[in-house]
């Protein structure tokens, strides 16, 4: 083999990199993130404080903890949009599985399984949803966007089902409310933000520093060339959506140990909320582009907006609009200032 | 030669050609099937039904008359879906026109005046739509959900805070005639709404199977390479599509809002949903080209009819996972029923 | 007008085409008439389709003109073509399946009224066109229940029915049966009743042989000869004119061919390929070829476990062929025919392109090593001569050249032993060329073996020690190289001439 031994640089211009795209967008979208939040500060009554600027990240934890799941996906090429009803069904299932088998009523009887096994339970099931997902993406090689409607549909029915409707929150166990509410280090955050940071953490390494996060880009880049330099395309996928399935299972747990309920509803709509902060993130489409920073700032941005919005005591039907408007500036600007770039 | 050559040029055999029998007329049986099952099962412990009878004639009426809105909605979201493309914001589309027209009548806007003025509105959200799509090159998916919020945003904007809906409220009062389009019986115990939905249906299969629209939407989704090369502008059939749907769009939220008696903007909510699953049901393929407009308009009555069927059996809150195991199980037999008829 | 060119359908007069750097083809003159079969034969690279793009306005000449019926032709683009009545059958077939035969014939030439479809007369002389070239297809079935040589025919119907008198088809029948080749050749022949002239493009002698009234040959981007079929004395006259003179090659004999059977394939058969074994021992440069339809992407893809075959291949005894993973693992690389859509990441950057086959070699437990990743970019930077200002480019806009060479990068890390290259210079320039031959040598040296996959017989004869000969799908012959090797021979056993009787 021609010099398989693996030596000192040879020539130092060679490593002299300019800035990717991928990291020039990344920068494009916190220079955004920042200037809006300045920008706001401007027109806002009591905006430029460091309280508001920690809350737009603490505020958002379950959204960016689903957007790192999300974002992975895409990059692979595929959507996920079953996490705000897995959220509702693992909620729902820990707070089944943990309420007393003895209750009044059918809503307040559960299954009176302790507190660390109904969380694995709830879990399971969330694990199932993913299954299902990878299951008709990968081997029915059904559209993505439609198969994760319907599990969507699926989980979130399941969760109505077993709360009627309703939700369930009577009949708990005394611990039921610790991890949702817990502060951690004697600081005021809680235990739900340090998961979502240490959860983001861990998605920048993995997809900077690691084989399984290259592997995702390669796929997204080229499924073709990817199969044909031995990449199990179908395994990848299928972990992804398995670990997209966890974190909302997670996230899901956490929210119905903060509000101590099991709510069918909850999480509406917030698989939509993760989609449109990976692409304001700059997260492609197509696949193989993008970074979880990138969509930790869209969130940024998104939340500068919605709050701006309310500050200025505009009334919250506004979010819709400036989603809207926000996703599609990002599109077109990200397409032309790439453009541009690479004239 | 080898005899494996041979393979590429056979027509398929009987085993091919009874699939696409059962393709093509499965869904009449399937129809059948749910109305006999109903009809068998003692209802008289439900209130929903009188009489206990699922064929009873009060039934069968109230059933048509409130699946107006996907009724009209089927067929051009399937022809839309024939060209490859897809809307994911008719539902917020319905919402909307479902303000505009409650907001018109409460204003004193008559009758005609208020109906022509929605449906303009109607096609101008469905084209810009086809402007999002076609000329900023947004991929559909997206492009139609950021119009699914934006739209979702102007009619939430439109209603007062406060209120839920545009309705009859201290002064103001929704006009009379409010009702008469999706709630009188006009012809058949039926409402003007539901035979409208027929004949836009009807208008539609004529289109599809008589038109340039209908076949360059069939070329352009089956082979868009072939369709530029014959010459054909794909990009204006696909604009003029979503302007169509966006229409019928318009006809569904002026359905509702009769029906409610108020502009409600979250009325269509999961129309989206529906739809998909209704053309599914039709037999309508995601990689384009495949489906007919009167086998959506079929699969919308079959799914209607199981959902208020359902819940003359089932509490209403096993709605959403039915509908959506239906989608799952409806999406999966179409794919592996095409996936045989292309192996021959 | 001019009598003397009152049959003359397509006049070709003095074509020239330059590329930087390249003369593609060099004052091309020729006349095509009327109602003619015209066959068009060449190497590859002779220019023969550099050559037809120019007529169907795909391209334009540099020089020269061309004339349709005697009148001045210059299209603009491939629309004014058609218009022009110059139709071209591709070989990804323009039909759309979920139609109908009759409206696939009608597409895009429809009467209409204010955008409804009215009855006229086109139905039925589609109908009729239809029926006089091919009866047996029905004008109301769906397409999608058609097969492939059936679809074809149906391109060839539109043509005609849309006006078109110059069909031009390039290598038509490479996918076709037997069967389906004589019924095309009927249909050919019910096209010239019609008054339609066909240029015919094909390597398969016997084809051109027996179904073309004139020849062109074109060798080198000039044209050789034209005449009419009946003056050509069999396929030595072709095969001759194709060649010219003996094509010149420095292959030298190399000394560290071990006898060591390394990779044996055994009867290897599918939809395209028929009983195709063969040896490549150890330290030994092979090459593959044949033109196009042949088969050696087809097999290339076998050994590398892409594609499935029925049949056996062991590599060391061992059994592969299931999956490139296996295939990689055993140490087997493929540099696929299609660098851009199969071969190459081309939104990452080279640095990121270059680890994918081999990723135990560049990480530990999952995790890369950043630093190894680097040198090892750059130490095939260097080594490969892969002109760029820095590891970090984004391989789309690297040249084919370099391009083709960070693919190799890519097959090289993951230490294979049997090398792959399928078209392995295609669209390269001349120095990249050679920096890529020189690599495969010294591979070879080094007790790696190599396959080369080509059509293109210098690069074969430059660089392989042994070579397999295909046609249509079967290895008809192998031969070894060296200076006395019989360049006729070659391309007749491409050209169908060890078929047996056909």
């Amino acid at each position: 083999m021609i010099n398989t031994t693996i030596g000192a640089a040879t020539s130092p211009q060679l490593l002299k990199s300019r800035v990717s795209d991928q990291m020039y967008i990344t920068m494009l979208v916190a220079g955004v993130a920042i200037g809006l939040f300045l920008v706001a500060s401007v027109f806002v009554p009591n905006f430029f404080q460091v309280q508001n600027m920690l809350n737009l990240v603490t505020n958002n934890w379950s959204v960016i903890a689903l957007g790192v799941g999300v974002s992975f996906l895409l990059v692979s090429g595929n959507f996920d949009l079953s996490v705000g009803g897995i959220v509702a069904l693992s909620g729902v299932l820990s707070v089944w599985f943990a309420q007393a088998a003895v209750g009044g009523s059918t809503l307040s009887t559960g299954l009176g399984l302790p507190y660390w096994l109904a969380i694995v339970g709830a879990l399971l099931g969330a694990l199932t949803i993913g299954g299902l997902n990878a299951l008709f993406v990968v081997k029915f090689k059904i559209p993505s966007i439609i198969v994760t409607l319907g599990t969507m549909m699926v989980a979130r029915g399941i969760a109505q089902v077993i709360t009627e409707g309703s939700q369930r929150n009577t009949n708990l166990p005394a611990e039921f409310g610790y991890l949702g509410n817990l502060k951690v280090f004697g600081t005021s955050m809680q235990f739900p933000v340090l998961f979502m940071l240490l959860l983001l953490a861990a998605a920048i390494f993995i997809e900077r520093k690691t084989v399984f996060g290259r592997i995702t880009y390669w796929i997204g880049a080229n499924p073709e060339a990817a199969k044909l330099s031995g990449i199990n395309n179908a395994k990848h996928i299928t972990y992804l959506y398995l670990f997209s399935a966890l974190v909302a299972g997670i996230v899901g747990v956490l929210l119905s140990s903060e509000f101590k309920s099991g709510f069918s509803n909850r999480g509406l709509l917030m698989e939509f909320d993760a989609l449109v902060i990976a692409l304001l993130g700059g997260i492609a489409i197509a696949g193989g582009f993008g970074s979880v920073i990138g969509m930790f700032f869209g969130a940024i941005i998104l939340a500068v907006v919605t709050s701006a919005a309310t500050g200025l005591t505009l009334s919250p039907d506004w979010q819709f609009i400036l989603k809207a408007v926000a996703v599609f500036l990002a599109i077109t600007a990200q397409t032309w200032a790439l453009a541009l770039r690479n004239k | 030669m080898s005899e494996s050559t041979k393979v590429l040029s056979t027509p398929p055999a009987l085993g091919g050609q009874i699939a696409e029998f059962i393709r093509n007329y499965y869904i009449y049986f399937v129809l059948a099937a749910i109305v006999l099952f109903l009809s068998s099962v003692n209802l008289d412990q439900y209130a929903l039904f009188e009489r206990g009878n699922f064929l009873y004639k009060k039934n069968v009426i109230n059933i048509l008359r409130v699946s107006a809105p996907i009724l009209v909605l089927a067929g051009a979201f399937t022809l839309l879906m024939v060209s490859g493309y897809i809307d994911l914001s008719v539902g917020s589309t319905m919402g909307l026109t479902a303000v505009i027209y409650a907001m018109l009548a409460i204003n004193g806007v008559p009758f005609i005046a208020a109906f022509s003025i929605t449906v303009m509105c109607g096609v101008l959200l469905g084209a810009f739509n086809g402007l999002l799509v076609v000329k900023f090159n947004i991929t559909p998916v997206i492009a139609t959900l950021i119009t699914l919020s934006l739209y979702k945003g102007i009619a939430l904007l439109l209603v007062e805070d406060g209120v839920s809906a545009i309705k009859s409220m201290g002064e103001m009062k929704m006009p009379s005639w409010f009702n008469d389009y999706a709630r009188d019986a006009v012809l058949l115990g039926l409402p003007m709404a539901f035979w409208v939905a027929v004949g836009v249906t009807a208008l539609l299969i004529i289109l599809q199977n008589r038109s340039l629209l209908g076949k360059y939407a069939a070329a352009t989704g089956g082979n868009p390479t072939a369709a530029k090369l014959s010459g054909i502008k794909t990009g204006l059939v696909v604009f003029a599509l979503y302007a169509i749907v966006g229409a019928t769009a318009s006809l569904a939220g002026i359905a509702r809002a009769s029906f409610m008696s108020l502009g409600d903007p979250l009325s269509g909510d999961g129309m989206e949903l529906t739809a998909i699953l209704v053309v599914l049901i039709g037999g309508t393929a995601f990689s384009g080209g495949e489906g007919k407009v009167l086998r959506s308009f079929i699969g919308a009555l079959i799914i209607m009819t199981l959902t208020v069927g359902m819940l003359t059996l089932v509490p209403a809150y096993y709605q959403t996972l039915v509908i959506g195991g239906a989608l799952l199980a409806a999406a999966a037999s179409n794919h592996l029923v095409s996936r045989k008829q292309h192996q021959s | 007008m001019n009598t003397h060119n009152s049959t003359s359908v397509l006049s070709i007069e003095g074509l020239v085409k330059d590329y930087p750097g390249v003369r593609a083809v060099n004052n091309v003159s020729f006349s095509i008439e009327r109602s003619t079969v015209h066959c068009l034969i060449g190497e590859n690279g002779a220019g023969k389709s550099t050559l037809v793009k120019m007529i169907t306005g795909a391209i334009q000449p540099t020089q020269g003109a061309m004339k349709v019926n005697g009148k001045p032709y210059t299209p603009n683009g491939t629309q004014s073509a058609r218009e022009s009545g110059i139709a071209t059958l591709f070989q990804e077939l323009h039909v759309v399946d979920e139609l109908t035969v009759l409206e696939n014939l009608t597409l895009g030439m429809e009467q209409s009224r204010f955008g409804f479809l009215i009855k006229s007369d086109l139905e039925q002389r589609v109908i009729d066109t239809l029926a006089t070239i091919e009866p047996a297809i029905n004008p109301y079935a769906r397409v999608s229940t058609l097969g492939v040589a059936q679809k074809q025919i149906i391109e060839i119907a539109r043509a005609a029915s849309s006006g078109a008198n110059v069909i031009i088809m390039d290598e038509p029948t490479a996918a076709l049966s037997e069967r389906e080749v004589e019924r095309l050749f009927t249909v050919i022949h019910r096209l010239q009743e019609q008054q339609v002239t066909v240029i015919y493009i094909s390597h398969k002698l016997d084809e051109i042989l027996s179904l073309g009234d004139r020849v062109t040959v074109m060798r080198d981007g000039q044209h050789i000869a034209t005449k009419p079929m009946a003056d050509i004395n069999g396929r030595e006259e072709l095969i001759d004119m194709m060649i010219g003179r003996s094509i010149l090659h420095d292959y030298t004999p190399r000394s560290t061919i071990s006898d060591q059977v390394f990779l044996s394939a055994e009867n290897l058969s599918n939809h395209r390929l028929n009983k195709v074994s063969f040896t490549i021992n150890k330290g030994e440069i092979v090459g593959f070829y044949g033109l196009v339809g042949a088969g050696k992407t087809e097999i290339a893809r076998a050994i590398f476990g892409a594609d499935m075959v029925s049949g056996s291949i062991k590599l060391n005894g061992q059994e592969v062929g299931n999956s490139p993973r296996e295939a990689i693992t055993a140490g087997i690389a493929l540099v696929p025919e299609e660098r851009r859509t199969q071969g190459l990441f081309t939104n990452l950057t080279i640095r990121e392109n270059i680890p994918v086959m081999n990723l135990p070699r560049m990480s530990d437990f999952g995790i890369f090593r950043q630093r190894d990743e680097l040198n090892a970019a750059l130490d095939y930077v260097e080594k490969l001569s892969i002109a760029t200002s820095s590891i970090e480019k984004h391989t789309e806009k690297l040249s084919g050249g370099n391009q083709q060479k960070v693919v190799i990068a890519k097959c090289l890390f993951s230490q294979a032993k049997l090398l792959l290259l399928d078209e392995p210079t295609r669209g390269v320039d001349v120095g990249a060329k050679k920096e890529i031959y020189d690599l495969v040598k010294e591979l070879a040296n080094q007790g790696n073996s190599v396959a080369v996959f080509s059509t293109e017989l210098e690069e074969i004869l430059g660089v392989c020690d042994r070579i397999f000969l295909l046609y249509d799908g079967s290895l008809v012959s192998e031969i070894t190289n060296g200076s006395d090797v019989d360049t006729n021979f070659i391309l007749n056993a491409a050209t169908g001439g060890l078929q047996e009787a056909v």
